[in-house]
């Protein structure tokens, strides 16, 4: 009872709606002439233009009945104009009915935006179709004029197909997740077609795709991973250098924590979700986050952009090294990298971390409470690591200090009013020596440790001598003005007794006269 | 004994020569007027002790320093902290040099006040005023040897100024920079002007100065040079008062050095020609009350670019200052005008008001 009740209540609603649309139809279209409320118009009335077509087995006629236009009532004058009610085809196809014949050019994207960039038309299928995609396609990158004529380089056609157009979330769409990619790639893999915009561009992305994570799984039918569209947007697609872009490196670690710090979305997956909130607090991070640093790395730098692959274990110092160039190439001769090799351990993100790789300090060296060395190295060690350990954090704090002592001193001199730019300027060496030393400590050897530590004390020491001697010079200034004044004073005593010397032989001499 | 014996000895081997007798005897015939403006005659000499601060200063900075663009700013440094007492020298030209203004501007309006500069001392005044204009060049000049920013960004803007003279300004622009811009061309002018031109300029005019003064006698301020000085109100030049000459500038040479060891003249960062200019850049205090009016003078008068206006009002006003004893007859005749000396406070009181202005604003 309550099904049949329930139906005819649809029924009515159905009937309500229909008569209403016919309604507003013949409303809006008396009211203006505009496009889009014809196109409102035709979905409710025969397509003589597709009954003929299809009769004729041409290309349109045959494909439009699948097109997704067709199947909610949208008539092929909808986009061409003309008389869809007509029979004879030249009262549909006259000028005077409207017909505009195949657009070219801009004219296509045009004609669809205006339908799908009128917000209140569109809900009236779907509340939630997005509208305003022309809009966007003009500002993107495919949105600037072509090489061959004065219109844009993509059309909606381009990627959408013609006459068999289909709901992106059907898999029949060229834009549906598992197609996009070839979509994309028919002119990102043409290198002909892209030195015409863009000969830098490379067009060996879909082939670095399939090799990726994503790619193998896009191409064996998840529609879940990321594709061209998940990563660059689709309509308001930018060059990747544009801060606007999704694939900006400020971006870059938003655009992929959308589905990588998905918990729900990942769940098949088993991966973790915690990698974005552990690299924007990693030193890396907030470089390239807080900074706006574009140098710093973001999740592609480490795992690729288009052949997006975790580095595994034997490969993680290589992708470090990158960027840690001397770090990486003293950690392959250093007796950890056999030692890790042979463990299969990972490198540099043993001692390091991954994701939150926070700056490195000196606390890490050495064999005292939170130093990394001390995580293997224990005193019963049988190798050498726990003493070289601890003969390495010795050492570069002595240089820390010294070089800490050199500063204070020369800034105390400064603050006194003493010249030391120079000696300032020569403690930069000091600073240098002990960043270098801190690359050494990769080499894990501490004969190649000794080289830039040695150097650096010898710098650090003469800029102590330095600000030690401005000091001592700063004090037997005053003492030297001290003494002067003294003499000054003794002198000026002296000539005043000679004045009034002076004075009284003058006055003797006049009262003489 | 021996030595007393040894020094006359000397005195009438020199005198049997050169005469020092009568050289003595024509200095033992000046006197100085003592009456309540007395104090100002000492301002004279203390200028004089720091031009001869400044001749011994400059001379051994001239050891170290190297005028060229790459290297000024280094070899000041090195003076500064390698050279045995390289510090207080520089630091002692510094300040003797911005004493040696102060002293001239204070020696100046005491004379113009007192109207020392009326007949027959007419050419005393006019070349103490193009002393006094020349020692600001030095001024100027000396300002930018260092090459450092401060100096190198108002040396470019005090240049620019001259530039602004019409017909003549951009040829002494040129002339001054040595090119377009200030450069290591300006440098080498800056220093051929500072250390040899000027300095000469000013020791002629010095000897001129002194021998007219030695001629003619101190002026005694205006209404009291009828009244016959009784002997009592006056002093002999030597040794008397150069002996207290001598007690002044002692003192003059410890305040210096109080001032080289407790304001070592600072040396800042080095000039950097394609920097942008620090905020701030002003140029020094003698030069401020200037910078500071045409700061405050509107951009267009009448059509005129008033910038321009007043570089020609300071350069009408400058020509008028050095021939004010021709332009103040009645002092002469022994008429006080009144209108002078409201003129000279005016003028005064605008030069400090502006300078004022100049490190507030």
């Amino acid at each position: 009872m309550d099904a049949f009740h329930t139906k005819r209540r649809k029924n009515i609603f159905l009937l309500l709606k229909r008569l209403l649309s016919i309604l507003a139809a013949t409303f809006l279209t008396i009211l203006s002439s505009s496009h889009t409320y014809a196109v409102a118009h035709q979905r409710t009335i025969q397509d003589q233009c597709y009954a003929c077509h299809q009769a004729m087995g041409d290309k349109p006629g045959s494909l439009y009945g699948r097109d997704i236009h067709h199947k909610i009532g949208i008539t092929c004058a909808g986009c061409h104009g003309g008389d869809a009610t007509a029979e004879d085809p030249e009262i549909a196809m006259s000028k005077k009915a409207g017909f505009v014949g195949v657009p070219t050019g801009n004219a296509v994207s045009e004609m669809c935006a205006r339908c799908h960039d009128n917000a209140e038309f569109m809900k009236s299928y779907n509340p939630l179709l997005p509208a305003g995609q022309y809009a966007q396609l003009k500002g993107s990158v495919h949105g600037r004029a072509s090489t061959v004529a004065n219109e844009m380089v993509a059309q909606c056609t381009s990627c959408h197909g013609v006459h068999e157009i289909a709901k992106v979330t059907t898999p029949a769409s060229p834009v549906y997740p598992t197609n996009v990619v070839r979509t994309c790639a028919r002119c990102h893999s043409d290198p002909t077609y892209m030195k015409k915009y863009n000969p830098a561009l490379r067009v060996d992305q879909f082939e670095l795709y399939k090799t990726s994570v994503h790619g193998r799984r896009n191409m064996e039918g998840d529609p879940k991973v990321a594709e061209c569209a998940s990563c660059h947007g689709s309509h308001d697609i930018l060059p990747a250098k544009d801060p606007r872009s999704h694939v900006y490196p400020i971006n870059i670690p938003e655009t992929c924590a959308k589905c990588h710090s998905n918990e729900k979305y990942m769940k098949p997956y088993h991966l973790p979700t915690n990698q974005y909130e552990e690299y924007v607090s990693s030193v890396h991070g907030v470089a390239l986050l807080k900074k706006h640093d574009t140098g710093a790395p973001a999740c592609n730098s480490c795992h690729g952009n288009h052949g997006a692959v975790p580095p595994g274990v034997q490969s993680v110092s290589n992708v470090c090294g990158v960027c840690h160039t001397l770090n990486a190439q003293l950690f392959e001769g250093s007796p950890h990298k056999k030692a890790f090799d042979q463990r299969k351990l990972p490198e540099c993100e043993v001692c390091h971390g991954n994701h939150g790789v926070q700056h490195p300090t000196d606390a890490m060296l050495g064999v005292g409470e939170g130093s990394v060395c001390s995580r293997c190295h224990t005193l019963g060690d049988t190798s050498s690591g726990y003493q070289v350990a601890k003969v390495m954090r010795l050492m570069i704090d002595s240089l820390t200090n010294r070089q800490g002592l050199a500063e204070r001193l020369l800034k105390e001199a400064e603050q006194k009013g003493m010249e030391v730019s120079e000696a300032f300027y020569n403690l930069r060496g000091a600073r240098q020596s002990l960043m270098e030393a801190r690359t050494a400590v990769h080499a894990f050897d501490l004969a190649t440790f000794k080289d830039p530590l040695d150097k650096g004390m010898k710098i650090a020491n003469q800029a102590v001598l330095d600000g030690e001697s401005a000091i001592h010079e700063y004090y037997f200034r005053r003492w030297g003005l001290g003494i002067s004044t003294l003499i000054i004073t003794v002198l000026a005593f002296g000539l005043f007794l000679r004045i009034r010397q002076a004075d009284r032989e003058w006055r003797e001499k006049q009262r003489r006269m | 004994m021996a030595n007393q014996r040894f020094s006359q000895r000397l005195y009438r081997w020199l005198d049997d020569r050169y005469q020092l007798d009568d050289l003595l005897h024509l200095v033992g015939k000046k006197y100085v007027p003592l009456h309540h403006h007395s104090l100002w005659y000492y301002f004279g000499g203390v200028t004089l002790f720091l031009f001869g601060i400044q001749v011994v200063t400059g001379i051994l900075l001239l050891l170290y320093y190297k005028p060229s663009a790459s290297e000024a700013f280094e070899s000041i440094q090195f003076i500064m902290s390698k050279v045995q007492f390289g510090w207080l020298i520089r630091s002692v030209h510094s300040w003797s040099a911005n004493l040696m203004i102060l002293s001239a501007f204070i020696h100046m309006f005491s004379t113009y006040f007192t109207r020392a500069y009326r007949s027959p001392r007419e050419l005393t005044w006019v070349s103490g005023v193009l002393m006094f204009f020349l020692v600001l060049g030095a001024g100027f000049s000396g300002y930018l040897l260092p090459w450092n920013e401060l100096a190198f960004f108002a040396t470019r803007v005090g240049t620019d100024i001259a530039g602004q003279i019409p017909i003549i300004g951009k040829p002494i622009l040129e002339f001054l920079r040595g090119g377009e811009d200030v450069s290591g061309a300006t440098l080498s002018r800056f220093f051929g002007f500072h250390v040899a031109i000027i300095p000469a300029l000013i020791t002629t005019l010095l000897v001129l100065h002194l021998a007219f003064i030695q001629r003619q006698g101190m002026s005694v301020p205006l209404g009291m040079e009828h009244v016959e000085v009784p002997e009592e109100k006056r002093l002999p030049f030597f040794p008397n008062f150069m002996l207290r000459d001598l007690l002044l500038w002692l003192i003059v040479l410890n305040v210096l050095a109080i001032l080289a060891v407790f304001f070592p003249w600072e040396l800042g960062k080095k000039a950097d020609p394609f920097a942008s200019a620090p905020a701030g850049i002003r140029p020094e205090w003698y030069f401020l009350f200037m910078f500071q009016t045409l700061k405050f003078i509107p951009s267009k008068i009448f059509s005129l670019d008033g910038e321009v206006i007043g570089i020609l009002l300071f350069g009408v006003a400058g020509v008028l200052w050095v021939l004010v004893p021709f332009l103040d007859t009645k002092s002469s005749r022994g008429i006080k005008v009144r209108g002078m000396t409201y003129i000279g406070i005016f003028i005064v009181m605008y030069m400090i008001a502006f300078t004022i202005l100049g490190y507030i604003l």
